[in-house]
């Protein structure tokens, strides 16, 4: 830990803020990845590496998408409203692919930024924040920056999220963190649930926004799952967020959106960072928007090694949340760090902390099936003696 | 277009309502209180247009650092589809390349990230943000988002920074945002005459933090040049702005930083995403990092071409009778003697793009941003036509 303590000193500016970014991870403070240099400093040298610990694509974008950026080179120094097409167009076809109007959408660098601004346009000292335990930690992550009230909901039993303990806890909230499949847990709601906690919302605090981040809807396979586009579209207050990160492939290049009725996005629109999508990341997302294929082929290829992964996870004795996401919440009966480091010696790299299962579960993406087939080897040999050494890492559990 | 446009109104209607809080924003005018939202309209896409409206390097970034790019895709360009640790490697390239330490350096999505967090954390609702008029809108274009006031100080008969005013104007200011070379205007005010300003604000009003944005510094021909990185890593009241997008040549690809005392940086750092990387993307991270790895000769060469455009464009409106500021950068800010509107719709017609009002000086002044010397051999041709014309309209 020292180590990588020292890494993180040396190779970065905020020691100031260290507490959450190691807990946070990588996809949730982008590319800062403290938590993945932890993973990767334990690796041993020569080790091949095997990433499955951020939520990734393992295969990326795809041809038509690399072919786009590279016929942007020509046009790299000029500002993405300069380019041909310029970043309107992108907005332009995300409203087009879902039958909706441009101001019906605020793009982000990544849904990170949609989520941050949402904190900060609907969270005040008085008016918190509400959110799953554990669910994706940005949006906390920001209201704590800020000083604004945090209510975490505990999952249930199922390690779904608790919509009736959320819909109490939501009156004179000022944001509903709603993530639809849930990361960490990777558990879904369907679309009943979802529409009629919304409507109690609505009733009981009409005021609190409530934000439905789909970032995993591509890999949804459960049928009672719909998204909420439809419903953000007829509702006040309430809007979804969506991102190229995930089953799209290009987590690298920082491209989400939020789609809602255009009163309600009106605050992220205002603070969104101006031209925030690159001249390449515009033509990659539009190219990534034309290949539907890819995406579909991305689904099959998904399910299928979860599957295997699930099957053999079980075979060693350890039991996943129900996944439809491209990973898995998986008790492994002792503390997450013990499974992660011992893990990361033979190259495999895992999530970080969730509280409050840090003790009992791990969150372990899908990598392709050869990697799965190859973690799955690893997994074998630390799930066999159980470890009672490690606790959780200071940093990793103590910023809540 | 009917999109852009669209777009457009979109966003000016939902700016609008904040637009006349403060008496600069009013002076500055509808438009250019939502320059951001607006700017994609003026120059809206179209190829065979040449666009001299964003003061961009025309070359772009060279082979370098496309060969890093395509690199940057990986094995089977796999990579794009992860979270990149790039942004460490790229803040220990800046670091070495200015001669400070990682701790000194924050990324930004272009500066524009680094401008706003600056705003936001050194300006509050009675420490004002100073700036001149006119000169880039976004820290002030943010200030009104947050609601924070903006105290605007009119630049001297040479369109330069009057640094005793500027002075005065700091007392109790949250920031001061210096620009310099100062977009629009072009005019650049000397080294010695800055760190004398930085020693006076120091003292006269100690919680005041100055952000100066040397964006253009690249492109500075003036003997009394030199950069204020060195006292920004010491004095943590001052931070220094820097961006690819200029002569680096990479707007397109978002990337800028920001140099300062530690304390400093970790604030910056701490509010917006950690190392300030959420929104940098992979390509723009390796770009970054291959075009500052290059030895000096990329930026004195680009700096050379740009001279021979600009002594050239500047001449030629001369000749005429139009005098431009002093440009020290990639842009010339010239008195037309007509509405810039009217020039720049007409020269719009011809397929030229020249930049957004400026006010106060919008009714004789215009931008132009310097493109290849083929470009502006072209565009003064345009030029001839629709300044020889009388203003038909006026």
């Amino acid at each position: 830990m020292s180590v990588s303590r020292r890494g993180f000193l040396r190779g970065t500016v905020l020691p100031f803020s260290g507490t959450v970014i190691a807990a946070r991870g990588m996809e949730a403070s982008q590319a800062d990845g403290a938590q993945e240099r932890t993973g990767r400093s334990l690796v041993p040298p020569g080790v091949t590496e095997i990433r499955i610990s951020s939520n990734e694509n393992p295969l990326g974008p795809g041809k038509a998408v690399l072919d786009a950026i590279v016929g942007k080179f020509p046009e790299a120094g000029r500002y993405p409203f300069n380019s041909t097409p310029n970043d309107s167009a992108l907005t332009a076809a995300i409203a087009s692919k879902f039958k909706i109007k441009p101001q019906n959408v605020v793009l982000g660098g990544g849904s990170q930024e949609i989520l941050k601004n949402a904190v900060r346009a609907f969270t005040t000292p008085l008016r918190g924040l509400v959110t799953g335990a554990p669910s994706f930690e940005n949006c906390p992550g920001v209201a704590k920056k800020l000083g604004h009230p945090i209510k975490e909901i505990k999952v249930d039993s199922m390690f779904r999220l608790d919509l009736e303990s959320m819909v109490d806890a939501a009156k004179g909230a000022g944001l509903i963190f709603l993530n639809n499949p849930n990361n960490p847990t990777a558990t879904v709601l369907g679309a009943k649930v979802v529409a009629d906690f919304v409507s109690r919302v609505r009733q009981s605090s009409p005021e609190t926004v409530v934000l439905i981040d789909e970032a995993y809807h591509d890999y949804v396979t459960d049928p009672s799952y719909e998204s909420a586009i439809p419903m953000a579209l007829d509702t006040p207050n309430v809007f979804v967020t969506r991102t190229f990160s995930k089953a799209y492939g290009m987590a690298g290049m920082r491209v989400g959106y939020a789609i809602g009725r255009a009163e309600t996005i009106k605050p992220l629109e205002k603070l969104k960072m101006p031209y925030n999508i690159s001249v390449f990341s515009v033509a990659a997302a539009m190219a990534a928007l034309g290949d539907a294929k890819h995406i579909e082929a991305e689904r099959e290829r998904n399910t299928k090694v979860r599957a295997f992964t699930i099957k053999a996870l079980d075979e060693f004795g350890c039991k996943a949340a129900d996944s439809q996401a491209n990973f898995l919440f998986v008790d492994v009966g002792r503390p997450a760090k013990a499974f992660r480091d011992a893990c990361a010696k033979q190259g495999v790299v895992v999530g970080r902390d969730f509280p409050p299962f840090e003790k009992t579960h791990v969150r372990i993406s899908i990598g392709t099936m050869d990697e799965m087939q190859k973690a799955a080897g690893v997994f074998r040999t630390v799930l066999r003696p159980v470890s009672t050494s490690a606790g959780p890492g200071i940093e990793e559990a103590s910023w809540r | 277009m009917a999109l852009t446009r669209r777009g457009f109104v979109q966003s000016a209607g939902i700016g609008a309502a904040g637009a006349f809080a403060h008496a600069w924003i009013g002076a500055r005018g509808r438009e250019n209180a939502l320059w951001s939202a607006v700017e994609p309209t003026l120059q809206a896409v179209e190829s065979g247009l040449i666009v001299l409206a964003s003061n961009e390097n025309p070359l772009g970034p060279g082979v370098r650092v496309f060969n890093a790019v395509k690199a940057a895709f990986g094995e089977g360009g796999r990579a794009p589809g992860r979270y990149s640790n790039a942004g460490r490697d790229l803040i220990d390239a800046i670091a070495k390349k200015q001669g400070v330490k990682p701790e000194n350096v924050v990324l930004g999505c272009g500066s524009t990230q680094i401008l706003r967090s600056a705003t936001q954390l050194f300006t509050a609702k009675d420490k004002p943000l100073v700036g001149t008029i006119p000169t880039y809108e976004e820290c002030a274009g943010y200030a009104e988002i947050i609601g924070h006031p903006v105290r605007s100080i009119a630049l001297d008969p040479d369109f330069k920074i009057d640094l005793d005013k500027f002075a005065d104007a700091a007392k109790g200011a949250g920031l001061v945002f210096l620009c310099n070379p100062n977009n629009p205007t072009a005019t650049y005010v000397g080294a010695r005459a800055t760190r004398e300003y930085f020693a006076r604000v120091n003292r006269e009003s100690p919680e005041t933090t100055i952000l100066i944005d040397e964006a253009y510094f690249d492109y500075v021909t003036d003997p009394d040049h030199d950069t204020h990185i060195p006292i920004a890593v010491e004095n943590p009241r001052i931070i220094v702005a820097r961006t690819f997008s200029k002569a680096y040549g990479m707007a397109g690809l978002r990337m800028g930083y920001a140099i300062g005392h530690k304390d400093t940086i970790k604030k910056m750092a701490d509010w917006d995403g950690g190392t300030g990387t959420g929104s940098l993307n992979v390509l723009a991270l390796h770009a970054g990092i291959a075009a500052i790895q290059q030895d000096a000769s990329f930026t004195a060469g680009e700096r050379a071409r740009n001279q021979a455009v600009r002594d050239f464009t500047i001449n030629w409106f001369a000749e005429r009778g139009m005098k431009a500021t002093d440009s020290q950068a990639n842009f010339m800010f010239v008195n037309i003697g007509r509405p810039a509107k009217e020039f720049r719709d007409a020269c719009r017609k011809k397929g030229i793009a020249v930049a957004r009002d400026f006010p106060p000086f919008e009714k004789t002044h215009c931008r132009l941003s310097f493109g290849t010397m083929d470009e502006m051999k072209k565009a003064v041709a345009v030029f001839g036509e629709v300044l020889g014309k009388k203003a038909a309209a006026a």
